[in-house]
């Protein structure tokens, strides 16, 4: 499932980032790298972006929801 | 650039990591610091004396890696790698030293002498981050020094490594890839020619060239040496299979590892400790319901907290400069000098009892808002509402600046990535009303008519920002490419940087605008005195008395509107020449209205077509004066017609 599609407060594993290389860099270097884990904290009304938290260096990072579906993401397994 | 042979030394580091905030710290007050990734968008230069020594220190705009992906990384870039400086200073933010090591081990590719400001060690503690930058620094092999620079702390220590640098030049350790990796890139490094090194040195090159597609020196390689650009294809095509991805991510992938590698054998990380107030403020702020709701207190309480604080004052400051117009009046007559004289009263008058009762909260409330960390926020809340207007949430930022004024917020949009966001934007930033124009409908439309009347003003100035934006959008076909935009952490502001921050504008006001607003009205009163004002009324007459049904008398004062709009509104009382207390006997309320609608958007003001030319050029800068004159005369004439 892509980022839009997966459930808020639970954390997720990042299975791959697809999309052009300009925002594939711009991911990279904010910290979306594919095996990272990242949870969805909350969301703008009327479908708008996402705040996306990144487990291991507590960055959060607004993503629009066109560049939200671009990350694939699986729910993280282990402890929570 | 100063011609001179102090060494040079460069601030470079990740967004918001406080580079600017360490070189007020160092160079006294010059940058201008917020908590809002890219407030640096040019590079600040300063000399200072260190220790006995002079040195050339620079404060470049933060930039994530050195693969620029806006034009306020290129800027950064472009010093680093043309201007080849002396030491680099590497400003690290501590609470995220996992990702801002990324940047660190690429500038240790470049082999530049460099000292490591583990910057924010005090908000890493609060987050259960406890970095031993001892440790870090033999990691690294160069100096790391621990700094807080809101408080100043480090600072001292941070001069004695820059000086012990240049001295002995403190170059770091080679580290090194996983082996396959490493292996193509020395294979390449180790085929490029001599003096090839089109970056730093030959592995840097090297790494650049393979993850890069569109590096200068890769484009006339095919031209002028088909055998490397073969074995450069050859390791692309390698890498890409080996790791089954894109080669640029195999690269970002290598240093992303290696930096977490690093920062796991040097800080030790409390689990489970909440981060308490941060987290649950901000869980407040940015909730989807309430979130809108904080939002909109937020700015209801910043206008009338502004309103509050300036209109007694008005009030106050207002009486003195009436009395001393009777006084000027009786003593001179109505010739040439009293119109002068008259001029240059209106000019400090207005100064200081229109402009400074508004001006000074305005821009307490702004630094505030700003060193919070709130504008970033704001930015999460509203990109929905800017989607709608064809752009997202990043323009907020250039757009909430360009309250403050224009022309900083034009230059602001140098952090989107996209040329048509940074045009969209720039043409929409001379309609949001200005920290000057602010003033003036606080001063005038709410003084004189009520802050309801204010309030209604500016709601319909963000709908017309708004219909502006989607009718522009239009003739933009090419999408948006969307938000990116990382959220600062909350923090408490420092009074001596807000302090600051007042200081920093309140100086160019007095220097710049002041004069200007004086010099202006002692030329009215000169115009006035020969009655040239009539022949440029009678031209304007069209315009002002028939489209607007305005006093003709308002014409001259749009001439002057050109150079600061503010300055038609201040005029409005000289030309008419009536005082503050019978305004609206020569006026009407519904006039007052027309004539600010009209000067708020008539033109961009001078500095802003200035920048606007040099950011966007010449033709954006005509289409936007265009723009505004027409969306002034439209609009001002449906209010003509409305109310």
């Amino acid at each position: 499932m892509n980022l839009t599609q997966a459930p808020q407060g639970v954390r997720l594993k990042i299975v791959d980032i697809s999309g052009g290389e300009q925002v594939c860099r711009r991911l990279l270097s904010l910290g979306f790298h594919a095996g990272d884990e990242i949870e969805r904290v909350s969301q703008g009304i009327l479908r708008g972006p996402l705040l996306v938290k990144i487990v291991r260096s507590g960055c959060s990072v607004a993503i629009g929801r066109g560049i939200a579906a671009k990350i694939l993401v699986e729910v993280a397994d282990g402890p929570q | 650039m100063v011609p001179n042979n102090a060494p040079f030394v460069i601030f470079i580091g990740q967004p918001n990591c406080g580079k600017s905030t360490l070189f007020n710290a160092i160079a006294g007050h010059k940058a201008q610091t917020s908590n809002f990734p890219g407030t640096t968008v040019k590079h600040t230069h300063s000399k200072v004396n260190i220790g006995g020594r002079v040195l050339n220190i620079i404060d470049l705009p933060g930039t994530y890696s050195l693969s620029p992906a806006d034009p306020a990384e290129k800027v950064a870039l472009t010093h680093l790698f043309q201007e080849t400086p002396d030491l680099v200073v590497n400003v690290v933010d501590a609470s995220i030293l996992g990702r801002s090591l990324e940047l660190t081990l690429e500038l240790l590719e470049m082999e530049l002498p460099m000292v490591v400001a583990l910057n924010m060690t005090d908000l890493a503690e609060n987050k259960g981050i406890t970095v031993d930058f001892q440790k870090l620094s033999a990691l690294l092999g160069v100096p790391v020094i621990p700094t807080i620079a809101r408080r100043g702390k480090g600072i001292q220590e941070l001069f004695e490594a820059t000086l012990k640098c240049l001295d002995g030049k403190c170059f770091g350790k080679h580290l090194k890839w996983s082996g396959d990796v490493e292996e193509e890139i020395q294979r390449l490094g180790e085929s490029l020619p001599e003096g090839f090194s089109c970056v730093a040195n030959k592995r840097f090159t090297a790494i650049k060239m393979i993850e890069s597609g569109h590096l200068f020196c890769n484009e006339f390689l095919e031209d002028i040496n088909p055998d490397l650009k073969k074995s450069l294809d050859g390791v692309r095509a390698n890498l890409e299979r080996k790791r089954r991805m894109p080669v640029y991510e195999v690269i970002a992938a290598e240093r992303h590892h290696l930096s977490q590698k690093i920062f796991e054998e040097s800080s030790r990380v409390r689990r489970g400790k909440a981060i308490g107030w941060q987290e649950r403020l901000d869980g407040l702020i940015m909730h989807p319901v309430l979130g809108y709701g904080i939002l909109f207190i937020v700015f209801l309480s910043f206008f009338f907290l502004i309103f509050k604080v300036g209109s007694p004052l008005e009030t106050l400051l207002l009486k003195p400069f009436t009395g001393l117009k009777a006084v000027l009046a009786a003593k001179l007559g109505g010739g040439l000098l009293f119109h002068i004289a008259d001029g240059l009263l209106q000019g400090i008058g207005g100064g200081v009892a229109i402009v400074l009762p508004y001006f000074i909260p305005l821009l307490f409330l702004m630094a505030i808002l700003e060193d919070v960390g709130y504008l970033a926020r704001a930015g999460f809340l509203l990109d929905t509402f800017m989607h709608r207007i064809g752009l997202h949430g990043k323009s907020v930022s250039p757009f909430i600046l360009g309250f403050g004024c224009n022309v900083p917020a034009i230059v602001s949009t140098r952090i989107l990535e996209s040329r048509r966001d940074r045009i969209l934007t720039s043409l929409l930033i001379p309609f949001i009303p200005c920290s000057a124009r602010t003033t003036i409908i606080l001063a005038l439309v709410a003084f004189y008519l009520g802050p309801l009347w204010a309030l209604g003003f500016y709601a319909a100035n963000v709908l017309l920002v708004a219909v502006l934006g989607r009718v522009l959008s239009l003739f933009m076909k090419e999408a948006s490419p969307g938000l990116i935009l990382e959220i600062p952490s909350l923090k408490i502001p420092s009074l001596k940087d807000v302090f600051f921050k007042i200081y920093l504008q309140l100086k160019s006001f007095v220097l710049f605008a002041w004069p200007l607003f004086v010099a202006g009205s002692v030329i009215l009163g000169f115009i006035q005195s020969l009655h040239w004002d009539r022949a440029i009324n009678a031209v304007l007459s069209p315009l002002v008395a028939n489209v607007l049904g305005l006093p003709r008398e308002l014409g001259v004062t749009l001439v002057f509107g050109f150079l600061r709009k503010e300055l038609s509104l201040l005029m409005m009382l000289q030309a008419l020449g009536a005082g503050y207390q019978n305004l609206l006997s020569v006026i009407s309320r519904d006039q007052m209205i027309v004539f600010t609608v009209f000067v708020s958007f008539f033109i961009p003001c001078l500095s802003t077509f200035a920048i606007l030319w040099k950011e966007s050029g010449k033709k954006i800068a005509f289409v936007s004066a265009g723009l505004s004159i027409s969306v002034a005369v439209i609009v001002s004439f449906l209010v003509r017609l409305l109310i």
